[in-house]
This record gives C-alpha cells, sequence and structure tokens, in this order.
C-alpha cells in the first residue's frame, strides 16, 4: 500500500480475481433463503444507505420536490421489504429500488391536474446519476434554509440516515429532526428556489464541514455515532470532490477532514482528555488518511484559481502531517498560510489559531500582542482557548504568575471535565498568585455595609459577576487597572442602552471606591440619556444603490415571497396600480417612487440585475437576461449578501 | 468500521468487458469514498517464519494457484450488511471465485 488509491478505473481487483473456478453458492435468490426476513431488511437497509441519494436525486429531478421525491423513494424502500422475503433479493437491489420509485412518480405526475401537459416523459431525459446527487446535494443545502435544517436534510437524504440516527447524533429528541427537516422540505417547495450550482458550492462546503466538526467535538465517546458523524462528513466530502472535480475548495475540504481524522486516535488520551497537536504521538494518526489528504491537496492545486480558505486551511494541515516530529513543525510557513487565512476569513478563532502560529514562528510576544487586541471580541468573552492559548504564551515568556491565572481562567470556562482538570494541572505546576483576587472581594463588597438592600445587592452582583468572568476570578486586585476593567465593559456591554451601561458604571464605581482602586472609576464615565429610539432598519435608506433600496423597500412593503419579488420582469409591472400583472406581488408608494426610477426606459427583461453578465460556464435561461445589457437576473444568495453587508441583517428581517 | 476484502487469483485473464465494468465499479466507490484503497498482489512473495531465535526465509509462491490472494480492496462502510452488499456486488462483476472478507479493528 504504497500508492494512493486510483482516482479512475484502474483495475487491479479484477487483474487478479478470476472469471473461473469454484462456484459461489451464494446467488441472489440464496441469500434471501439464507438470511430470512430479518436479514432482508438489513440488506435493505444497506442498499438504501448506498443508493438512497441517487435515488432521491433521480426523482428530484423528476418531480422538482425534495419531500416528494424522498416520499416515493421510501414507498420503494417499503415495496422492497414486503417482496424480497418472499421473491428474494433482486440482481440489482439498487435499480430495483429507482424503478419502484420512478414508477410511483410518474403516477403521481400523470395524476396531477396540470394545465401544461408533461413536457417529456422522465426516461426520455436521461442525464448522469451524478448530476443527480450533486442536484440534491445543493437543493438540500440550499441558502434559504437555516443552516441546522441544511444538516439535517442533507444528512437524511444524501447520506441516507434515519431521523433516529440524526437526533441521536446531535443531541436532539427525534420528534425536532423529524419537524426541522418537515419544515426544511416545505421551505424548499414553497420558495421555488432555482438551481444555481457554483452560487451555493460555498453552502454544501460548509454543511459538510459542520456535520465534519460536530463528530470531530464529540470527543466523549459516549455515543459513537456522534464520532461517526465524522465519516459520514468525509463520505459526503469525497462524493462531492468527485462530482465537482473542477473546483478546488471542494478537494481542499476533503483533504483537511481527512488529515484532521487521521489523527482521530491520537487526539485523546487514556483517559478520555484532550492531547494538543504538538504533543500527540504521530505514530498513531493514520497514514492512510493523512495520504489521502495529500493527494485530496494535490487535486486542490490541480483545479487551480487562487486558494481559498479550506486549501488554506488543509494547507496547514499538510504542513503538520509533514512534520515527523512536533519539533520539526514548519510554523513559519504555517504562520504565513494563516496571514492569508486571516484576509479570507477573519473570524475569531482563525485569528487565535494564527496567533499560536505566530507565537511559535515568531516568539512568545509577537503571538501574545496578537492575542491581546483579540481579548477586546465579545464573541471570544467564554471560549477558554482564549485564556488557555495567552497562558501558554505568558509561560514560555516567564511571567508565570499570570500563566497560572489565564489557565484557571480557562478551566473554569471550558465544559469538557478532562479538558478541565487537564488545564488545572498545568496551572498547578505554576506559582501562585499573591494578594487578594478580584472574586473574594466582590464576594465582600456585595456582604459589606455599603450595599443597602438586598435588590443592589442583586443588581451589583450581576454586573460583578460578569466582570469577573471576563477578567478571571483569579485576578489580583492590585493587578486591576482601569484600562482593562474599561476593555472588560466595552465587551461586555457596548451595545447596550445607556441606562443599562449606567447602571454598571454605577455597580463598578461603588465597588472601586470600597476597595479603593479609584483609578477604574475615573475610566467609566455614564452616558447621557437620551429618548431616541434604538438605530432601526431606516438607516439605509440614502446611501445604499438605487437597486437595493428599490429591493429593499419593496421587499418591507409587500408580503410577497422574496424569490417573487427577484423574479419580475420589466413587462410584468402595473405601475400605475402598484402591483404585478401576475398578481402575486403589490407596493405602496415609496416602492413605486424608486421603481419608476429604477426600470427607468427599459421595456422588457427582468426588474432586478446583477452587476455581470453569466460567465461562460454558467449559462442563463433567457427569461434571466436583460435584452439589452446582457446582464443577467439578481440571485436569491446575492442579493441576501448584499443585504446583509449593508444592513447587517437578513432580507427576511427587513418586514420585521 | 473498515473492512478488508481479499480476493483470491485466478489464472484466466480477465476481458475487455470485466476490465471496464471493474474500472466504473472502483470509479465509483471511490468518488463515493467507500474504497479507500486498493490493489492487486504479485502472487509470488516471500515467507517469513520465526520459531524461538531462528528465522527462515522460504521465496513463494506456496500455495496452490487458486488458494492464492490476488488483490485487495479496503473499504469504509457503515454496517457488516454494507460490505456484504458491496462483496456481492464485486462477486457479479468478477463471476466465479472467492472473496474473503475480514473487519479491520482500529484506528
Amino acid at each position: 500500500m504504497t500508492e494512493p488509491p486510483a482516482t479512475a478505473g484502474t483495475p487491479d481487483m479484477a487483474a487478479n480475481a478470476g472469471t473461473s473456478g469454484v462456484a459461489a453458492n451464494v446467488g441472489a435468490g440464496g441469500v434471501a433463503a439464507n438470511v430470512g426476513a430479518g436479514g432482508v431488511a438489513a440488506v435493505a437497509g444497506a442498499v438504501w444507505r448506498q443508493e438512497s441519494a441517487r435515488i432521491v436525486g433521480g426523482l428530484l429531478r423528476m418531480v422538482h420536490d425534495v419531500g416528494l421525491a424522498e416520499e416515493f423513494a421510501q414507498d420503494a424502500l417499503v415495496a422492497a421489504l414486503e417482496r424480497w422475503p418472499v421473491d428474494g433479493v433482486p440482481d440489482s437491489p439498487g435499480a430495483w429500488l429507482m424503478t419502484i420509485a420512478k414508477r410511483r412518480a410518474v403516477d403521481h405526475l400523470r395524476r396531477t391536474t396540470r394545465l401544461e401537459p408533461l413536457a417529456q416523459s422522465p426516461e426520455q431525459a436521461p442525464e448522469p446519476a451524478g448530476d443527480d446527487v450533486l442536484r440534491l446535494m445543493f437543493t438540500a443545502c440550499h441558502p434559504v434554509l437555516q443552516p441546522e435544517a441544511r444538516v439535517a436534510l442533507t444528512l437524511r437524504v444524501v447520506a441516507g440516515l434515519s431521523t433516529t440516527e440524526i437526533g441521536r447524533a446531535f443531541l436532539v429528541a427525534e420528534p425536532v429532526i423529524v419537524r426541522r427537516i418537515a419544515g426544511a422540505k416545505r421551505t424548499l417547495a414553497e420558495a421555488g428556489v432555482a438551481y444555481e450550482p457554483s452560487a451555493a458550492l460555498a453552502s454544501v462546503l460548509e454543511v459538510v464541514y459542520l456535520i465534519f466538526n460536530e463528530g470531530y467535538s464529540a470527543t466523549s465517546g459516549d455515543d459513537l455515532i456522534r464520532a461517526d458523524l465524522c465519516l459520514e462528513a468525509l463520505r459526503l466530502g469525497r462524493l462531492l470532490a468527485g462530482l465537482a472535480p473542477d473546483q478546488a475548495e471542494a478537494h481542499g475540504l476533503v483533504a483537511l477532514m481527512e488529515i484532521q481524522q487521521s489523527r482521530s486516535a491520537a487526539r485523546t488520551g487514556p483517559a478520555g482528555e484532550p492531547v494538543q497537536l504538538h504533543e500527540q504521538n504521530r505514530g498513531r494518526w493514520d497514514q492512510l488518511l493523512i495520504r489521502r489528504g495529500f493527494a485530496a491537496m494535490l487535486r486542490a492545486r490541480e483545479a487551480g484559481g487562487p486558494a481559498g480558505p479550506y486549501v488554506l486551511q488543509a494547507a496547514i494541515a499538510v504542513c503538520h502531517a509533514q512534520a515527523r516530529t512536533a519539533e520539526e513543525t514548519d510554523w513559519a510557513r504555517i504562520a504565513s498560510l494563516y496571514d492569508a487565512l486571516v484576509r479570507l476569513m477573519p473570524t475569531p478563532v482563525v485569528r487565535l489559531n494564527r496567533a499560536v502560529a505566530v507565537g511559535f514562528a515568531r516568539g512568545p510576544q509577537a503571538g501574545l500582542d496578537l492575542i491581546d487586541e483579540l481579548r477586546a471580541d465579545a464573541r471570544l468573552t467564554d471560549y477558554h482557548l482564549l485564556p488557555s492559548v495567552r497562558g501558554d504564551l505568558l509561560r514560555r515568556l516567564g511571567r508565570l504568575a499570570e500563566a497560572r491565572h489565564e489557565l484557571e481562567r480557562a478551566a473554569g470556562l471550558t465544559a469538557n471535565t478532562a479538558e478541565r482538570e487537564f488545564l488545572l494541572a498545568r496551572a498547578a505546576v505554576l506559582p501562585e498568585v499573591g494578594g487578594r483576587s478580584l472574586g473574594e472581594a466582590t464576594a465582600e463588597f456585595l456582604g459589606s455595609p455599603g450595599v443597602s438592600s438586598p435588590a443592589t445587592a442583586r443588581a451589583y452582583g450581576q454586573t460583578l459577576s460578569r466582570i469577573a468572568r471576563v477578567l478571571g476570578e483569579r485576578t489580583p486586585l492590585s493587578e486591576l487597572t482601569g484600562a482593562r476593567v474599561h476593555e472588560a465593559c466595552q465587551v461586555l456591554w457596548a451595545d447596550a442602552m445607556p441606562r443599562g451601561w449606567n447602571r454598571h458604571v454605577a455597580a463598578l464605581r461603588s465597588f472601586a471606591a470600597w476597595a479603593d482602586v479609584t483609578e477604574i472609576s475615573g475610566m467609566l464615565q455614564p452616558l447621557p440619556v437620551t429618548s431616541t429610539p434604538a438605530a432601526g432598519s431606516a438607516t439605509w435608506t440614502d446611501s445604499a444603490p438605487l437597486r437595493e433600496r428599490t429591493l429593499w423597500t419593496m421587499v418591507r412593503e409587500s408580503s410577497a415571497p422574496i424569490t417573487a419579488i427577484l423574479a419580475l420582469d420589466v413587462q410584468d409591472l402595473d405601475l400605475d396600480d402598484r402591483r404585478a400583472i401576475t398578481g402575486v406581488v403589490s407596493w405602496r408608494s415609496a416602492t413605486a417612487r424608486l421603481l419608476t426610477e429604477l426600470v427607468a426606459d427599459r421595456t422588457h427583461g427582468p426588474v432586478f440585475l446583477s452587476e455581470r453578465r453569466p460567465g461562460p460556464g454558467r449559462p442563463a435561461a433567457t427569461r434571466d437576461l436583460c435584452p439589452v445589457t446582457g446582464r443577467r437576473r439578481l440571485s436569491y444568495e446575492r442579493a441576501e449578501y448584499l443585504c446583509k453587508q449593508a444592513t447587517g441583517g437578513t432580507l427576511r428581517r427587513l418586514r420585521a | 468500521m473498515r473492512y478488508l476484502m481479499l480476493q483470491k487469483a485466478h489464472g484466466a485473464a480477465p476481458d475487455e468487458k470485466l476490465y471496464a465494468e471493474m474500472g466504473a465499479f472502483i470509479e465509483e466507490l471511490t468518488a463515493s469514498g467507500v474504497l479507500l484503497a486498493t490493489g492487486g498482489l504479485d502472487p509470488v512473495g516471500f515467507k517469513m517464519a520465526s520459531a524461538g531465535d531462528e528465522l527462515t526465509i522460504t521465496d513463494g509462491p506456496f500455495t496452490e494457484a487458486k488458494e492464492a490472494i490476488g488483490g485487495f480492496a479496503l473499504v469504509e462502510v457503515r454496517s457488516k450488511e454494507e460490505a456484504l452488499e458491496l462483496a456481492r456486488r464485486f462477486r457479479k462483476i468478477v463471476g466465479d471465485g472467492e472473496t474473503l472478507v475480514h473487519q479491520v479493528f482500529g484506528p
């Protein structure tokens, strides 16, 4: 096994398998006879797992509705469970299921009373099964769905898991999953979503990686199915990369997951405690998966294009996998990859990991500088890895007392018992911090005569405990600076209304006076209380381009589905009656004003146009193109993106 | 869970059709992420035996041609039934013969 597995047909198995010799006596009928009814159910289950995506995908092409497609596929499975114990398992069980399911779908299409006759019989439009599966994946991961709905629907219809299994994997009751999947199917049916592969690829990748991480974070091992999610995600990723081989990011994601999964045996110790990457026994890494990861990485490079987030993360994983010992790790290269990644994905977690890499590549002080920029980020307030990493960097700088304090704070934030004990053990070997701590002082203050009523004590207690959580209970009072307290307040309450902010300031000032840390009071100033309402959705009206203003106003003034609004054509508009002649969309005066301006002298084509013409690889239907400029219709994803960029909220939220 | 499938070798040369079907099968399983590794084995090989401090090396071949292992496939599946289904599809393509299937423990 020195070669990576073949990606195309290299029939090694065939070359050495005979075509004559001892007759096999496990024929198709033999299986049924030998295994009995329960065994047939198991066979049917196995076939279902392997074939359901192709079957549901094929049906989706016929009926254009995921819910219906899955229903017919399930009908076929039920038929199999009835027929197979009697007739024996057919020679090609997958094809058998497909035939039955298609028959149901054709019956359905005949029954439905459509005005238009069926344009083409489904059998007349043969398409490669791969396209069907790809369409199914993109539909299940459509951006109109919430991420959790995408995940559940993908596991159900693409991976073929049961709702029971999905519920167990995500620690959610089965009825919740059933509702989530039903809701997702309904949303898709109502939105009548268009199929736009390249626009939605990012969404599919995200779903696959979410599934992987859900399994990867399940270190406890109390239910193996959670860890099995990693394998499920790997399978989905490999499937996706096989179906979209020209997409570098798909290969990048596969490489990333293969290499992460290769460490699964090494990342927990005997007691279930997490083992950090640089302390793992590299001999326990799965070399088969590493090699597969490298191969996927090569395919990503071959696909070309600028490196996206998954390719960059995979490249980082490759660096780690290439180092035979932790000391051999090429931190300089990893740090520069993180520099590139942080430009594409400036998320707090990526920045934190970058700080770790920089800490190794350019010294602990450089890492610490990056970490301290992150402490102002509210999203990381409760994230235990921030103090944990900071503690390590401080330890390497010889600031041992501070390091101990940070490690203890990290221990207080993690929910994982094994990890907490691990952090406390590392803190315990460092020298203790002297003096009275913030936590002790807070408790003392709340019980002091200065805090008169129980109501005051409760209000002060809430403020001070939040502050102590951010700064750390064990922080010595002597190290408390006004700047640090101010920073913590900004993290916690930057968005608070003036009255709320002033309540916190009052509590802190009172505490500062009692504890004689007067520097704090100087840094914290109450805000003037005005009656201005919170900045609402009206803020976008002037700065945004005309097209966006028109769309958003129309979304607000009309109750029509957003997809229906985007589907409007100029010739559909009845500008005088303020409604579309197709009947679904109507609007009021503000939209009418903007619409006149937006349409100008156009007479045909989509009302809302994108800035671009379709690329050579992405032909668009004529009705989605402006007859004059050739620009294509604005897609839902793009419209949603622009709205989020400008207003911070989704299009739907404009109606709230 | 992983299963190792071992194919017993045969003297008869595979024909074009078998090559094509097998190629498509392997391609499908690779793309769907089931097939982790596969390869053909040289039926000759050598054998190393230890007894006490003694190591003995014998050059192959050792068994009758039809008992020798000619190829392997390592697959990642969710259940024994899935492994069985894959083996069944494989046997249908290659015709008469034997496949040994073992679950691989760990990692």
